[in-house]
């Protein structure tokens, strides 16, 4: 069972993803792919995929990036520095993650200011009620405008 | 911004909806719409089991769900490759039932870590989301006992998730060789570049901590865990899919 069982993404999920269909229908972007990367077990090792995941990122020359995350608690550590890796590059990032009362980042930084909480119990806890907190469609829609915004933000910077 | 598109491989989704899915004296499925689930297979998939004692079967009708469940392990849509690798060609697969994937140890241990979701079915999950089935859809129960402590030890959920796909091949290899015109759904996705448009990367974490928390990739058929590489094995590195072989369920979810 997922860390937890709440926001556990099933295989089911990743088949009918509502944020690969909210970015792909999308006319005016140009979706480079899906990255996944995992979440391992130790500290030195979270930050270590992360970091490569940014790079990634970076050498595809995203102009924009969306992370998600099954999971929460120590799986923030790896979220919110792969989150912050993306930002220091200079690329607009965005995401999505569950957060609610039980689950505000344990690790904070400069760059979560577009990460949209995924919570859907009354009280923002680990439900244990397998779907209960899972991204909607609605969810990533909200995650794309924000990166629509940010994207367009920088745009108008460099120029 | 208007840009034109450029394709660059064709993935086509063809899915047959199942109006009836009863418990049966075999293991069926016709394009017509019409399953039945028997469990006579059960003792010839414990036959090379090495952590895994038991296994129950059951059809879970739509709106049957004040019910026990042991810990929901995945659910698993139906689908089987048709023609090409994940990602391009012909998929078939299974509207109006999902398999789902259960498991406790013979001491009654849920197979968990961070907590759990055994308890009353219609209180341990919420319908109608992306990974879950609709208030319209039928369960196909797979319960496993596992050894005792093996619900912790990641042979034991493999082993789990692969005698399930076992059970799931029986209709995969029924599915794959329907006749096409005969779907209720069709559905073409193109993976396509779109020059001029904002270059977008969704990066997805998924769990790979150690034992239940694993993450499949590259089977052979959709969603499946037979023939697939682990993400702890491949030690956690990001590696990259097309739109494509994600939606053609270049995934299976361990954890």
């Amino acid at each position: 069972m997922g860390i937890g069982p709440s926001t556990k993404e099933t295989t089911l999920h990743h088949f009918r993803d509502p944020l690969l269909e909210v970015v792909s229908e999308d006319t005016d972007l140009d979706l480079l792919g899906i990255l996944l990367v995992g979440s391992p077990d130790g500290n030195n090792d979270k930050l270590f995929v992360g970091t490569r995941a940014a790079v990634i990122a970076e050498s595809m020359r995203a102009d924009g990036v969306i992370v998600s995350c099954d999971g929460w608690g120590n799986s923030h550590v790896d979220y919110t520095n792969t989150v912050e890796q993306i930002g220091k590059r200079g690329i607009p990032v965005t995401g999505i993650t569950f957060n609610g009362t039980v689950a505000q980042f344990v690790v904070v930084n400069d760059y979560l200011d577009a990460i949209i909480d995924i919570n859907k119990s009354a009280d923002g806890t680990e439900t244990d009620v397998v779907g209960e907190n899972n991204m909607t469609r609605l969810d990533c829609l909200k995650a794309k405008a924000l990166l629509k915004l940010k994207m367009q933000k920088k745009e108008k910077e460099n120029r | 911004m208007a840009v034109e598109e450029r394709k660059l491989r064709r993935l086509t989704i063809k899915a047959y909806h199942m109006d009836t899915v009863v418990m049966g004296d075999r293991n069926d499925i016709t394009s017509g719409g019409k399953m039945t689930v028997c469990k006579d297979i059960i003792p010839e998939l414990l036959k090379d089991a090495k952590h895994i004692k038991d296994i129950d079967i059951q059809v879970i009708q739509p709106g049957d769900h004040d019910r026990w469940t042991n810990t929901i392990m995945d659910i698993i849509p139906i689908s089987a490759k048709v023609l090409g690798d994940l990602g391009e060609g012909i998929t078939h697969t299974v509207t109006g039932v999902y398999v789902m994937l259960t498991g406790v140890d013979v001491n009654g241990k849920q197979c968990h870590e961070f907590g759990s979701s055994e308890g009353v079915l219609k209180d341990q999950l919420v319908l109608n989301r992306a990974g879950t089935p609709g208030d319209n859809d039928v369960i196909i129960s797979f319960d496993v006992t596992l050894a005792a402590g093996m619900g912790q030890e990641r042979p034991g959920p493999t082993e789990a998730h692969l005698l399930c796909d076992k059970f799931i091949n029986i209709f995969r290899d029924k599915l794959r060789s329907f006749n096409g015109n005969q779907c209720t759904e069709k559905h073409v996705y193109n993976d396509v570049v779109r020059p001029g448009g904002k270059r977008v990367l969704i990066i997805k974490q998924v769990a790979g901590q150690g034992a239940m928390y694993d993450t499949h990739m590259f089977p052979k058929d959709p969603s499946s865990s037979i023939g697939t590489k682990s993400i702890i094995d491949m030690g956690n590195m990001p590696v990259i899919i097309t739109p494509n072989e994600y939606r053609d369920g270049i995934i299976r979810s361990m954890n």
